[in-house]
């Protein structure tokens, strides 16, 4: 019998203990395809971050480096010149990286270090009790605000991907979602093209995408992927913003 | 324990709820009326901002809430608002109070009258959410007062002392309230809450004087002082955290009138020490497990007793060194490590031997680190610790650092 649907190599058999219809799990295997397709597997070094994904390194079967909460682009700077013929990236959800992490993210971009991003955003604190983050949605509910994010309060959802954009170090960056197969395909495909700029040698690359939090979100798995569709797409519009960065060399 | 004395208000009443320890902080920010409150998540302290937040949204408490974009701009938003004359409530937990600490040095010098609460959490690497001391103790240095508790109601009423304390005059440095991460942040328990107008006849309003950030009085806040006045304004810290020993007296007497709940002596618990052989030492919730054991251990006709530390800074030495020399022997429970430290054991045990060195009566001090990460303090681990100090009280020799409840 002909096998059309296996676990890519670089997934570990342990059972991820994500909650059901997060997809975190969708994003992990991704990156996880891309790295097998790539062949990167062997020479393939991840940074987990804080938040749900800090156990990504039990998901992924690859070399990790766990990092304190925001610090995973330092991480990565450190192990990616010290070992440039690595590919090293971080997996960071925007609690981490578009609060605390938030100086690093930017520099990392703007020195135009040769790593690639992973950036989940589902626009909540998921690990500490889905409180606001920099992402929350203009009057969406959460633990910490309770009737709503009152934006003249506590100000507007970050666009990392724009922002990252203007930077001159960057050389791929793309926001996708996981809703739908067509959305999914295409986030795949994102992730893709951020490793294959690092294997170019082009600089830093980002993919942000857009994933469900069902449980802080008090919504069933697939009213969760409506939710995202419905109300986080008009909000973080989806496309490649910097397809063609190169990084100035002296 | 608090003993119930005569209320000198009798109107309004208290109110009973069943809230955790973080939730009576949140109940006392409001209680004490504060202005601004900043927060960032991190485990276990978020459940205090959580419990703030609906306070704020649903209009019980009219603050201005800031969720920051992480703990070292959350400390330093609140040390200014408080600069500029507002009453001010912080807090985190293990690497996120860490995370803040250059905020947190410099807050007692620039006469900070902020109140924290640090949700005791060990300091990964490796990644743990369970209680240790070391985040809290880190500043004990550094000029802020530095208090435990070990329940709901205690939170609450500490917290309501804590501001009056702080934002004495005679005082003006910080405060910050610890509170083991998960058996007090987020064990439930029956709590009295007291009525606002009593609230605020305990409490005066924030006045900062002339040190208020303000047009009509132009100062600068944190110039550049360097060794011509350095020394000076650590000197000035001295003094104050000298006068807190007082005005903390004076605040714990002035809310057993007004609250009718006596703490007694406001530094330290006693239990069970009236006829006791042997004490241990130890701070926080770890006191729930120490009283058990010592009851099984009274009825088996071991007379062991347990002194409860709240107050760490300031630290009354002399005081604790004559309670201490009416013992046999004294065993110190650390919740917390000092890696290299004298005899190796933990902060408590060389902040205690050291308070006992001028005494005229110095017991033996064992020293014990126990529960961290975490892990239980159990009645057995308490047994074990007590045996060891009532032999050590017969004369036997005794290693004077013991790790109890480790895997051999």
């Amino acid at each position: 019998m002909k096998q059309v649907f296996t676990r890519p190599a670089s997934l570990a058999e342990t059972p991820m203990h994500y909650c059901p219809g997060c997809t975190h799990g969708v994003a992990h295997r991704l990156v996880a395809e891309v790295l097998d397709e790539l062949g990167l597997r062997g020479r393939t070094i991840g940074v987990a971050s804080v938040g749900c994904s800090v156990f990504a390194y039990n998901y992924f079967n690859l070399d990790f480096q766990q990092a304190a909460h925001g610090r995973a682009p330092a991480v990565a700077t450190g192990i990616k010149r010290v070992l440039p013929d690595r590919v090293v990236f971080t997996y960071q959800g925007d609690g981490d990286l578009a609060a605390i992490g938030t100086a690093e993210i930017v520099h990392a971009a703007n020195r135009g270090e040769n790593i690639t991003v992973i950036f989940i955003n589902n626009a909540v604190y998921g690990m500490t009790g889905g409180q606001m983050a920099p992402t929350t949605l203009p009057g969406m509910r959460t633990t910490t605000t309770p009737y709503g994010r009152d934006v003249r309060v506590t100000g507007y959802p970050i666009h990392v991907a724009e922002m990252l954009a203007t930077l001159k170090g960057v050389a791929y960056i793309s926001r996708v979602a996981l809703c739908g197969v067509a959305h999914i395909t295409k986030a795949k495909r994102a992730i893709r093209k951020a490793f294959q700029a690092q294997l170019d040698g082009k600089g830093f690359s980002l993919v942000e995408i857009l994933s469900t939090c069902p449980v802080t979100w008090g919504l069933q798995p697939i009213d969760a992927v409506r939710w995202l569709e419905a109300n986080m797409l008009p909000v973080f519009p989806l496309g490649e913003f910097v397809t063609d960065g190169q990084k100035e060399r002296a | 324990m608090a003993q119930a004395v005569e209320k000198v208000a009798t109107s309004p009443k208290e109110h009973d709820a069943l809230i955790s320890g973080s939730e009576a902080i949140a109940v006392a920010c409001k209680l004490a009326d504060v202005d601004v409150i900043t927060a960032y998540p991190i485990r276990p302290y978020d459940t205090v901002m959580q419990y703030v937040a609906k306070l704020v949204s649903n209009g019980e408490l009219d603050c201005e809430y800031i969720v920051a974009e992480s703990e070292h701009s959350q400390f330093e938003i609140v040390k200014h608002a408080s600069a500029a004359g507002a009453r001010v409530f912080c807090g985190s937990s293990g690497v996120g109070w860490m995370y803040a600490f250059e905020a947190l040095t410099v807050t007692p010098a620039l006469r900070i009258p902020m109140v924290a609460m640090v949700g005791n959490r060990a300091l990964d690497d490796p990644g743990a959410f369970g209680v240790e001391h070391n985040d809290a103790l880190a500043v004990r240095d550094l000029g802020w007062q530095l208090v435990w508790v070990d329940n709901a109601q205690e939170a609450l009423d500490t917290a309501l002392i804590a501001y009056r304390v702080a934002e004495d005059r005679r005082v003006f440095l910080p405060c910050a309230i610890a509170c083991d991460g998960a058996f007090l942040t987020h064990s439930q328990s029956q709590v009295k809450i007291p009525p606002q107008e009593w609230v605020k006849r305990f409490l005066p309003p924030y006045n900062r004087g002339d040190l208020l950030l303000h047009p009509d009085n132009p100062i600068t806040v944190a110039p550049q002082v360097n060794e011509d006045w350095l020394m000076e304004i650590r000197k000035h810290n001295d003094e104050a955290m000298k006068r807190s020993k007082t005005v903390i007296r004076e605040a714990y007497a002035e809310f057993a009138k007004i609250f009718g709940r006596d703490y007694g002596n406001p530094f330290f618990e006693e239990y069970q020490t009236q006829d006791a052989d042997v004490v241990l030492v130890g701070m926080g919730t770890l006191s729930m497990p120490v009283k058990v054991a010592i009851r099984r251990m009274r009825a088996e006709g071991k007379k062991v007793g347990f002194v409860r530390i709240r107050w760490f800074r300031p630290f009354v030495a002399e005081e604790l060194a004559a309670t201490l020399g009416r013992f046999k022997a004294v065993g110190i429970i650390d919740r917390d490590f000092s890696f290299g430290s004298p005899y190796t054991s933990g902060v408590l045990a060389t902040e205690v031997r050291a308070a006992l060195y001028p005494a005229e009566k110095r017991p033996p001090v064992l020293a014990f680190i126990c529960g961290l990460g975490g892990r239980e303090v159990t009645v057995p681990d308490v047994q074990r610790m007590s045996e060891m100090l009532l032999r050590a009280a017969a004369g036997e020799r005794q290693p004077l650092t013991t790790w109890v409840g480790i895997r051999e």
